[in-house]
């Protein structure tokens, strides 16, 4: 299975550096070398998750090669002063090391399915160089498997600011109006952020270093060293976690940090949009659940009810503002304003079942807007507006296109049975848990306006999205003129193809969302076990003594 | 005979038939079936319905033979678990509640949701009524729908519909009941929407939805608490954890919780239970629901979807019972909104809102029944479900009838006199018009009458008042529902023929396949009350369900229901005949209500285009109203009756009526009554009551007011902020470099004494600053 992922890493690399040769035989040429490498990426890692099903490994990771890549051996020269460290020990010690957990898996199977629903959209739509687009999408998916399968510290952060490189050149080359603009806030947005925490992260390896005195960048080993030897001074911690904090709100994005989210969305070609929904986002909230709460557990527990309502204003800011929208792709971006919210809600609910919903709910987010803007990007395609006044009526000329955008809707606004639902139950149960925990019967507390808050945000979305349909899909027939004047047709099987999968997808995760949750659960727990305890030997306070708490422990 | 087939078969094949119907229609309907697309529906519900007999006979022979009150009878299967996070919850000593089981160890609780289907008395009732009257629908639905270009589609929608609805009445767990609560609104959403083109269809839709999720959001909420109060989300007791409704519960080794929190988790119960129910103040989507096809209404806005609600709260009935203020409320809720609807309904010119608000109104009555928290109330309450779904589905089939021979007309001043021309429809219709208004023998008054006698009771064993009025308010609107129903029923079917040009060649008996299904339903309206409550049957079958066998048992009861009492009875009888005779009085022969009106209020208030003068100019009586509003008029009111005028008020009646021979009696009745009446209507002609149940009281204006505009508002303001606020500070953060350089590259001017001098300041900053800090 070791080799099984090596090959799922490089294959898109290789990929996108035989595209050169490729493109000499053509756009035709290019397009299905592209499909026929992301169609192999996926059969490998549906093997993948089968195998991980069937073997089931504990939070000890799956498919794990290790290989030293810059290390070297201390041998007299210990450089701790009380001699932690031995002859023989790595000293400096960075790897290739790679693997795949509970909560990586899913994300990182997400990758090749959206991929696929990527090329298949693009097919038609982009006519402009397409060796160098599909060469980008390559690098994309490449980098967005290797940020979840890394488990050491360098490894992670290389693929994580590579990811940004080919969305860039995605954005700002086969975007649309504003594309130079909506490229270059992304770029500087979310590279000023990553800055920050890739300070964060050196901090972390640098205390590590000083305590233990092994300078190791392995995930695996920093987080139980720091588990055993937690930050001291509670500031520092903080410190540390408000770097971390930039880098992954910002890519989350986090309310107030979002503004470079709907501009890059609306630029984005569509292939663009759905990698930055379905995935790109998702390392935000990955980030976190993997650094910042293992790793920093006080300092998670002392900002929790901050982030939490930062979330609760994301989900009821995003969906309001969604519901102002006259420009649709710009509509649902806002809706994933709103989503993520729920994600981080019930990522910082930690406990059980708030974080296992929460990353359950990043791959429904994945799937249902990475479809809707897939959906979005086909209506593009046919009338060369993003308008919602200019249609109306439209299920009776597209009808296909119409069941689908029925579909994700409902997918997207949480509706049982399809996947979007598990995911906020979860979120919503586990946010009422850690409330409601131990003061049922005691009066309102900021966490329990919280907890009402965010389902206040549930109603809305359904708002939003059904509004959109309504406007779009129902009432008389109503569109621009098509291109050439040609009247529009329905969707043809290559978009049918790219829809399906995440069809398919919504309808399993819905109806038996327990298969999916049983890798994420027990890594998600490991991971968050710390914080949680924190969290909950402080017995919950009132807000006037937390403060105190927080003063104290910052001493 | 049917021994061959178990339990587990049938509740499994109940929902997977309509499924399999529905996924049958969906791919090969559009293309290979086309017109015959209702096949798979057809025969999917009818084997559904027929697996449901089954098994209320074969449950039926299961229960226990003595007939012990309280014992409840139930049977769980478990197909898969759906979610399962092992150890989630830990219950603090210090929340000390004795509703969550101590678990071996103390150990966390689970989260565990099983798709799991359950077999009790109350789901083998509501699988019967649901089945028995979709495969009716669906039947009538053949001719209705016939020729539409979205026939498939249609029947597609309808059994999942079905699908969705046998679910959520057999699913044993509340997030399961959650799932389908919503599957069912989301068929509902698209059968409302079925006629997407028109707009009203398509905002009626997602209106539907939008409310619902209102209520659901209460919903929610409940189920949240309910998880962190009891420590489970089944009804049923499984192997480690004790069901919130599980038999370990109802043998008294756990309580419910009741207090503060008992009585939030109930109220939140109830606002789910008020949006998909329709009760006040979230009843406003289902009069709009009614721009769905009338099959729809029928089967899902009157019979089956909306009384979901009413399954709930009888299902989480003991929750109730520990909590006597939501109980409480439950019952004023229910009985301010049968009133309210029946208000309303009086004015309506639109035969299915009249209707619709007709089903808002009969919902309030089951709602008020549950409200008692007592076993006869429960009892009665399902009881009037049960009769209620067939006779309300018969009136809207008749009513769909009428809409299909009128060409799609539903406004009841644009025809009249129908009898002729629709006779089995007229007939069918009248056996549900005198069911639902109540009059004896028919089911309603059974029904009807077992709920006045529960809150009766209610009234007698506390002795509190406010039963008292509760009692009054039902039979203000047992009077209301008598009126609206024949006035409904005279409009349509009697007076001068009229037939809208729409019509065309349309206007006469619907075919055989729509009228079938209307006469099996008339037997049924008319039959299944007098048959079950003569035997006592329904009471004592529903006993067996646990969560009202608990009741019985706490009642102390010997498994009599509320009994039969013959003072309530004669009253709800005579309110019933006096509302049907002031019906007579303004609605048969001639149309008194224009003049009466007229004479009442003067039209000082009346939007011309609103008038009620439309109908009535065409009909020979105009010359007459247009005496009465003379200008200058003063006329007094009380004390004789407006326009009556005895020698021509039969000449315009075509032949001896349903009701032709006691017509002089009733309407003598009516012409007193309306002379009592229209004292008060006369002196509240300012406020215009008349105006007031036209307009449904406002609430729509109320909520776009109050709610949808200003979160609209909101919505805006919040999109401008994020442009120029949030995105305002970091564009300006983002140009802080560039400015900084700006600012610094002034400093760079080549000015040599600048450059001393900023050393200088700089050497002393560096000595001060080392000295403050003791460097």
């Amino acid at each position: 299975m070791a080799r099984l992922l090596l090959q799922t890493l490089a294959l898109p690399f290789l990929a996108a550096l035989l595209m050169p040769i490729v493109a000499r035989l053509g756009d035709r040429a290019v397009r299905a070398w592209t499909l026929l490498v992301t169609l192999v990426t996926l059969t490998l890692t549906v093997s993948l998750c089968r195998g991980y099903l069937q073997e089931s490994p504990g939070t000890d990771g799956f498919a794990v090669s290790d290989v030293a890549w810059l290390s070297s051996h201390a041998t007299e020269m210990p450089l701790v002063a009380d001699g932690a460290t031995g002859p023989g020990t790595a000293i400096w010690d960075i790897r290739f090391h790679v693997g795949l957990d509970g909560l990586g898996l899913w994300l990182f199977a997400l990758a090749p399915v959206l991929m696929l629903t990527s090329i298949l959209v693009s097919w038609e739509a982009i006519q402009d160089r397409p060796a160098w687009f599909y060469g980008m999408l390559l690098l994309l998916q490449g980098g967005c498997l290797g940020v979840f399968a890394a488990r050491d510290l360098i490894l992670f952060y290389v693929f994580f600011e590579f990811t940004l490189l080919p969305l860039f050149f995605l954005i700002g080359i086969w975007g649309s109006e504003q594309r130079e603009y909506a490229a270059t806030k992304f770029f500087l947005y979310t590279l000023a952020g990553s800055l920050f925490t890739f300070l964060g992260l050196l901090a972390i390896v640098l205390w590590h270093y000083q305590q233990v005195g092994v300078l190791t960048f392995s995930i695996p080993a920093l987080t139980a060293g720091l588990t055993e030897h937690p930050i001291a001074p509670f500031g520092l911690q903080l410190a540390i976690f408000l770097a971390l904090f930039a880098g992954f709100a910002i890519k989350v994005p986090l309310f107030p940090l979002h503004t470079w989210l709907p501009l890059a969305h609306v630029q984005a070609p569509t292939a663009g949009s759905i990698f930055l929904a379905g995935v790109l986002l998702k390392i935000g909230t990955y980030g976190f659940l993997r650094f910042s709460v293992p790793m920093l557990p006080d300092a998670t527990a002392a900002c929790a009810p901050a982030l939490l309502w930062l979330s609760v204003i994301g989900i009821l800011y995003g969906a309001l503002v969604a519901l102002a929208q006259t420009d649709i792709k710009r509509l649902i971006a806002y809706s994933s304003v709103s989503h993520l919210g729920f994600c981080m809600l019930g990522l910082f609910a930690l406990n059980r079942i708030g974080s296992s919903g929460s990353v359950l709910q990043m791959v429904n987010h994945g799937i249902s807007t990475g479809a809707l803007f897939a959906l979005v990007g086909m209506l593009y395609e046919r009338y060369h507006t993003r308008e919602i006044s200019a249609w109306g009526g439209l299920a009776r000329r597209l009808p296909v296109l119409s069941c689908f955008m029925f579909l994700f809707t409902f997918s997207s606004i949480g509706l049982p049975l399809l996947n979007g639902f598990a995911g906020e139950l979860l979120v919503l149960v586990g946010m009422f848990q850690r409330a409601w925990q131990g003061q049922l019967a005691e009066p309102f507390t900021q966490l329990k306006w919280i907890a009402v808050l965010s389902v206040v945000g549930v109603v809305l979305g359904a708002w939003y999205m059904l509004w959109l349909v309504q406007r779009v899909f129902f009432g008389p027939l109503r569109e621009p003129h098509g291109i050439h004047g040609v009247p529009v047709r329905d969707l043809n099987w290559r978009e049918i193809a790219a829809l399906v999968p995440l069809a398919v997808l919504a309808f399993w995760i819905g109806i038996y969302p327990q298969l999916f949750l049983r890798p994420i659960q027990p890594a998600v727990d490991a991971l968050t076990h710390e914080a949680q305890g924190r969290w909950e030997a402080v017995d919950r306070p009132p807000l006037a003594d937390r403060q105190a708490f927080l003063l104290r422990r910052s001493r | 005979m049917f021994e061959a087939i178990s339990l587990r078969t049938l509740l499994i094949l109940i929902p997977a038939l309509p499924l399999s119907g529905a996924i049958l229609t969906a791919i090969f309907g559009p293309a290979i079936l086309r017109r015959q697309s209702h096949w798979p529906t057809v025969l999917g519900l009818a084997a559904s319905c027929i697996c449901s007999l089954m098994l209320a006979v074969k449950w039926q022979g299961q229960l226990p033979q003595d007939g012990k009150a309280g014992q409840g009878v139930e049977e769980v299967v478990t197909l898969w678990e759906w979610v399962g996070i092992p150890q989630a919850y830990a219950p603090s000593p210090a929340t000390g509640l004795a509703a969550i089981a101590a678990t071996e160890n103390h150990a966390p609780l689970d989260f565990r949701i099983d798709v799991s289907l359950r077999i009790d008395t109350l789901t083998a009732t509501m699988l019967v009524m649901v089945t028995l009257i979709s495969t009716l629908v669906a039947v009538y639905s053949v001719g209705y729908m016939h020729g539409d270009e979205g026939y498939w589609r249609f029947f597609s929608y309808l059994s999942l519909f079905v699908f969705s609805m046998t679910m959520l009445v057999t699913v044993s767990n509340f997030v399961m009941l959650y799932v389908f609560w919503e599957g069912v609104g989301v068929c509902s959403y698209l059968l409302i929407g079925f006629w997407y083109r028109n707009p009203a269809a398509a905002a009626a839709g997602k209106k539907a939805f939008l409310v619902n999720r209102v209520g659901d959001f209460g919903f929610a909420l409940a189920l949240f608490l309910m998880w962190m109060t009891y420590g489970s989300l089944s009804f049923h007791d499984t192997d480690t954890v004790a069901g919130v409704l599980g038999a370990r519960r109802f043998a008294g080794e756990l309580s419910f919780v009741g207090g503060g929190v008992g009585t939030a988790i109930c109220l939140l119960l109830m606002a789910g239970a008020c949006g998909k129910s329709a009760q006040f103040p979230l009843h406003v989507w289902l009069p709009d629901a009614m721009e769905g096809p009338t099959p729809v209404s029928a089967l899902i806005h009157a019979a089956t979807m909306v009384t979901a609600g009413v399954y709930m709260i009888a299902r989480c009935m003991p929750l109730f019972v520990a909590a006597p203020q939501a109980a409480w409320v439950v019952a004023w809720i229910g009985a301010g909104t049968a009133l309210m609807a029946g208000l309303i309904a009086l004015t309506q010119f639109d035969l299915k809102r009249v209707l619709a608000y007709s089903t808002v109104s009969q919902l309030g009555y089951m709602f008020l029944a549950l409200g008692m928290a007592t076993l006869g109330g429960v009892t009665a309450g399902m009881f009037h479900l049960f009769t209620h779904a067939f006779f309300k589905a018969l009136l809207f089939l008749g009513a769909g009838s009428v809409m299909h021979a009128m060409g799609n007309v539903i406004d009841m001043r644009r025809f009249g006199g129908l009898r002729h021309r629709l006779p089995i429809t007229h007939a069918t219709f009248a056996i549900g018009c005198l069911a639902l208004a109540g009059i004896f023998p028919l089911s309603g008054f059974w029904s009807k009458d077992a709920i006045l006698a529960a809150v009766h009771d209610q009234a007698h064993a506390t002795g509190a008042s406010s039963y008292r009025v509760l009692y009054g308010m039902a039979m203000g609107t047992a009077f209301l529902t008598a009126f609206y129903t024949f006035r409904a029923f005279f409009m349509t079917f009697y007076g001068p023929q009229r037939i809208p040009e729409e019509a065309g060649h349309h206007a006469h008996e619907s075919p055989k396949v729509m009228w079938i299904p209307l006469v099996v339903l008339a037997l049924f309206a008319a039959l299944v009350g007098p048959m079950l409550e003569w035997t006592h049957a329904f009471a004592h079958w529903l006993q067996y369900t646990p969560s009202l066998a608990m009741m019985a048992q706490a009642a102390g009861a010997t498994g009599a229901p509320a009994a039969f009492h013959w003072d309530v009875a004669v009253t709800s009888t005579a309110v019933a005949v006096a509302g049907v005779a002031l019906a007579a009085f303004l609605y048969l022969g001639h149309r008194r209500e224009v003049a009466a009106l007229q004479y009442v209020f003067r039209f000082g208030w009346m939007n011309p285009s609103e008038a009620p003068s439309d109908w009535e100019s065409a009909s020979p009586h105009a010359a007459a109203v247009a005496n009465v509003t003379r200008p200058g008029g003063h006329p007094t009111v009380t004390g004789h009756c407006p326009s009556d005028h005895p020698s021509g008020s039969h000449g315009h009646e075509h032949g001896p009526g349903l009701l032709a021979l006691p017509a002089r009696l009733l309407k003598a009745v009516g012409c007193g009554l309306w002379s009592l009446l229209t004292l008060p209507l006369w002196l509240g002609q300012f406020v215009s009551p008349y105006q007031m149940s036209h307009s449904k009281f406002f609430v729509d204006e109320i909520y776009d007011v109050l709610i949808v505009g200003p979160l609209r508002g909101l919505a805006h303001i919040s999109y401008v902020l994020d442009r120029v606020l949030v995105d305002g500070l970091v564009n300006g953060v983002g140009g802080l470099p560039v400015r900084l350089g700006g600012w610094l590259r002034k400093s760079q001017r080549g000015f040599v004494s600048l450059y001393g001098l900023l050393t200088v300041v700089g050497m002393v900053l560096v000595v001060v600053v080392s000295f403050w800090w003791g460097v």
